[in-house]
């Protein structure tokens, strides 16, 4: 067979395994918690009263349940994506020995860190110490949560988490993590761990302007904070995601299409629309250009932000042993390396809901579609409305809607996270000079020019 | 917390309450810490604590949009960089050079009893601290968008006035950073000093 | 303005380019070799664990303990035992100890042993339980006859001249080369030892039965083919045999 074929292949079945494994689980643990434990608690004939608040109690826990099952799974799962997809990048085999094919090495990994002895230096500050790991990976147990009600579609369960103030409690929580970095590296007691520090704090500070820009430009775009409105929006086809100007060229497409199919009276209205806009197609254009530059500020903002290279100078192998987690080993260094992954897919979710359209399909009909005939199968099941029948445990599994926007952001989420590894394989670390010179002097002020380019673009649409 | 009738209830009779004494028992001892801690870094640390427990207390207050902002600018973004300036200093050094403190003590202690005083008073007295009720009853949402309405309605002298302080003292720093070009060495320096008199010749002889 | 969005351009060109590249290769079969699974192929230059060659044609030992590696080891880890024999009043090899602890695999000591019987291997795989294992003594480090055959063709080696010997005992030497039988070196006369050399390497196979006189009988023909064909291969012929001449002379006794 073809090698590209065949490797390529093997990297697939290794990909589609594992996150069957992680959002099986994440599934289940939602179920179980959200809709099984209650109705077990209604029916088990409690005082109404505490019942319910008993099962609110549940239903209202069921997000953090989610979190917390899916981080450390998928910190597993990303970790050995990125050993096998660099692997592929630089024809190599990766990691192939653990388990099947290499599937289980970072099941073995986490069980041998857990495993070591946790040591703390001499002179190092025992206490925050032990609070940096912790510093650096709660917010990202916190931050996900309302990205939770726009990757599931606003599934009721998730409904409580969706804030509105949505993506500016995202970022704030997400701008947390360097506290742990600069805590982490300062009470370690060494030069390598307080020099990282310091480096990422810089970089962190630097990058997180433009980083935040763009995504006060998408904001600005949407009239909203609010994630889940902000991914609905998006909803109709790829047009309308924000990556390509968030709906600004489909006038001019519907009506190419309407003058391709020879309808007129709809041509004749949106020729209307436009001799109000005489400038449209050209502040279009120009807008759908300003996302997508955008959408590359957001992606390096992102890479900084995550210590991933081109931008991982805190923990520069060359120069620094490892950066700001030098001295750390055992758990702690596993809650590093945990929170460390999970950021970097964060900030990739980030970008699938505000850019790449959420959880829709790129094409029209595609999820209505889908929607209905997974609908459909599930109304022919025998006996659906009686609690704890088959039909029941499958209807309340299975919601049609969930499903669909489920697959799609995965989808885009990982993609997003192969690039990322694709231009770890390719591009070299920056110096810290060039660094900071190309953060304050370049994307700053590119992204401070669009910013205002788009304010005004948006009124010439 | 929509669609949780009771548990907003339950958690509004029981929990709120709970919460603010829990956030008051974790900020009073990081405050202390930062103000009598040795080590300056650690209370540099302890600061962004207890900026954390007071955007907590926004929070309670139902004031999102306020806990997230004091979170990102103060708690991050400004003791952050307080604290890495810190890191670059030398604690001992400064310590070696400064006066004894035990002299500030007596006018320490009546300020800190007259800035107490002041609060105190201006807070009994609840008709000249008006607190407006029906903000809080708006939803989180209307909340937000009525902040950025009245910052750049309202109050938009005040935002633009802070900005402008902003905006001077980032020129300041700009200014203090480049304030002279660093002279590395003696050659550098001659190097330097015959390239400015060769400009004040050509100038001379421009004059000339 | 417009040059610095050229150079944005370009610079992204050139990102996209890099991307691209690695895009393309990937999936190509891997060029991963699996160690313990299967042997990597290596180099004959390539410095492994330190071994002692012996004639792959007539299997003496090919160290004449001149204690030259011993004298250049940066690290000081060989150590050679060696005393004049008694009877015929040449130096005779004892034991030779290599620590392989504390060897750096510089190759210094096989660049100038004048018999070439010190070699790099390519073997690597030596690690063990205590430092003191990785001391090899003569019998660890001398390798059979097939072995230094492989090793001088891998590492395009001329295979030494034989030795020639008053009362020849191959079978024992070759069976037990930890006894140390090393003969003396009886220098042939000058011109016949490029030739000498070249000849065995060509008539590899032939020549190992034969005693040692045969192989000198064939010099005459040899010497023209020698000089037609492998000149490069007698230039580093030529300097081994007399510089082995030169370390021997001090202890020739007969001859
Ligand atoms: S390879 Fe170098 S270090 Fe090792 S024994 Fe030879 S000369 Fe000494
Ligand atoms: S002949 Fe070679 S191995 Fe023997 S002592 Fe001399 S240099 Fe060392």
């Amino acid at each position: 067979m073809n090698p590209a074929v065949f490797e390529i292949g093997k990297f697939a079945r290794l990909t589609v395994i594992w996150l069957s494994i992680i959002f099986g689980a994440v599934w289940a643990a939602c179920w179980a918690v959200g809709v099984f434990a209650p109705a077990l608690i209604n029916a088990s004939g409690m005082p109404t009263e505490t019942a319910s608040l008993a099962s609110e109690v549940l239903r209202a826990l069921v997000p953090v349940v989610a979190v917390a099952v899916f981080i450390p799974i998928n910190a597993m799962f990303m970790v050995l994506c990125e050993r096998r997809a660099l692997a592929l990048f630089t024809v190599r085999k990766g990691p192939n020995r653990v388990g099947p094919d290499g599937l289980l090495q970072t099941a073995a990994d986490a069980v041998k860190l857990l495993f070591k002895e946790d040591i703390t230096p001499h002179g190092a500050d025992a206490v925050m110490f032990t609070a940096a790991p912790i510093i650096f990976f709660a917010p990202s147990i916190i931050g996900v949560l309302p990205l939770l009600a726009a990757a599931s579609g606003n599934h009721e369960l998730f409904r409580s988490v969706n804030l509105p103030t949505g993506i500016f409690y995202v970022l704030a929580i997400a701008s947390i993590p360097v506290v742990g970095i600069v805590m982490g590296g300062w009470a370690s007691n060494n030069k390598y761990s307080l020099v990282g520090a310091l480096r990422s704090a810089a970089q962190a500070i630097s990058y997180e302007i433009p980083l935040v820009l763009s995504i006060v430009a998408v904001c600005l775009m949407a009239g909203t904070l609010d994630v889940v409105k902000i991914a609905d929006q998006q909803k109709d086809s790829l047009l309308s995601w924000n990556i390509f100007g968030g709906g600004a060229l489909l006038p001019y497409v519907n009506l190419v299409v309407a003058g391709l199919q020879g309808n007129n009276e709809q041509v004749q209205a949106i020729m209307q629309h436009f001799q109000a806009q005489p400038l449209g197609p050209f502040a279009a254009v120009l807008m759908v250009v300003c996302c997508i530059i955008f959408f590359g500020i957001y992606i390096t903002g992102a890479c900084a932000e995550v210590n991933r290279i081109p931008f991982d100078l805190p923990e520069a192998e060359s120069e620094l042993v490892s950066g700001y987690n030098t001295e750390y080993s055992g758990i702690k260094f596993a809650i590093f390396f945990l929170a460390e992954f999970t950021n970097l897919f964060v900030v990739c979710s980030i970008a699938s809901i505000m850019f790449l359209g959420g959880g829709h399909a790129p094409l029209p009909g595609l999820e209505q579609g889908f929607t209905e005939m997974l609908g459909g199968i599930l109304k022919q099941l025998p006996g659906s409305k009686e609690i704890f029948s088959p039909g029941w445990l499958i209807n309340s599994l299975v919601n049609p809607s969930t499903v669909s926007q489920a697959f799609w952001i995965i989808l885009k989420t990982y993609s997003l996270v192969i690039f990322a590894i694709l231009i770890r394989a390719t591009l070299p670390r920056f110096r810290i000079d060039q660094l900071m010179a190309f953060g304050w002097k370049r994307l700053i002020p590119l992204s401070l020019i669009l910013l205002i380019a788009l304010t005004y673009l948006r009124e010439l649409v | 917390m929509e669609g949780f009738p009771q548990l907003t209830t339950w958690a509004q009779a029981n929990v709120e309450q709970a919460v603010f004494y829990l956030l008051a028992v974790i900020a009073i001892p990081l405050a202390y810490g930062v103000v009598c801690d040795r080590n300056i870094i650690r209370s540099g640390f302890l600061l962004i604590g207890v900026f954390s427990t007071i955007a907590g207390l926004f929070i309670l207050l139902s004031a999102q949009f306020l806990a997230l902002a004091q979170i990102m600018i103060y708690g991050v973004g400004i003791t952050l960089v307080v604290v890495i300036a810190l890191m670059l200093t030398n604690p001992k050094a400064e310590k070696e050079s400064m006066p004894a403190l035990s002299i500030h003590k007596g006018p320490a202690i009546f300020v800190a009893c007259f800035l107490f005083m002041c609060v105190y008073l201006a807070l009994r007295s609840a008709e000249n601290w008006p607190v407006k009720t029906d903000v809080a009853a708006l939803s989180a949402a209307e909340n937000l968008s009525r902040i950025g309405q009245s910052l750049l309605t309202n109050y938009s002298f005040h935002f633009e006035f802070a900005s402008i302080l902003l905006l001077a003292a980032l020129i300041g720093a700009v200014m203090l950073a480049k304030a002279e070009p660093a002279v590395h060495d003696l050659n550098e320096l001659s190097a330097n000093e015959d390239k400015l008199k060769s400009s004040e010749r050509a100038d001379d002889v421009v004059k000339v | 303005m417009f040059g610095l969005v050229g150079r944005a351009v370009e610079s992204l060109y050139y990102v996209c380019v890099g991307l691209w590249t690695v895009a393309k290769h990937t999936g190509r079969a891997p060029i991963t070799k699996e160690f313990p699974d299967t042997m990597p192929d290596l180099p004959g230059a390539f410095r492994g664990r330190l071994a002692l060659a012996v004639n792959p044609e007539t299997s003496e030992h090919l160290c004449i303990s001149c204690r030259q590696c011993e004298r250049v080891c940066p690290d000081k880890c060989i150590d050679i035992t060696a005393h004049k024999s008694p009877e015929t009043g040449k130096l005779e090899l004892i034991d030779f100890k290599i620590d392989h602890g504390l060897c750096m695999f510089c190759g210094l000591c096989t660049e100038v042993c004048p018999t070439t019987c010190i070699i790099n291997t390519n073997d690597f795989e030596m690690s063990d339980y205590s430092r003191e294992a990785l001391i090899y003594d003569l019998k660890k480090l001398t390798l059979t006859q097939d072995e230094s055959a492989h090793y001088f063709s891998k590492k395009y080696l001329p295979i030494p001249k034989p030795k020639p010997k008053p009362a020849p005992k191959p079978a024992a030497a070759a069976a037990k080369p930890a006894d140390g039988v090393a003969a003396p070196a009886k220098p042939a006369p000058p011109a016949a030892k490029p030739a000498e050399g070249a000849a065995a390497a060509k008539s590899a196979p032939a020549a190992t039965d034969k005693p040692a006189g045969d192989a000198a009988a064939t010099k005459p023909t040899a010497e023209k083919k020698a000089d037609d064909s492998k000149d490069s291969e007698k230039e580093k012929a030529a300097p081994e045999p007399s510089a082995a001449e030169g370390k021997a002379e001090p202890d020739k006794t007969e001859g």
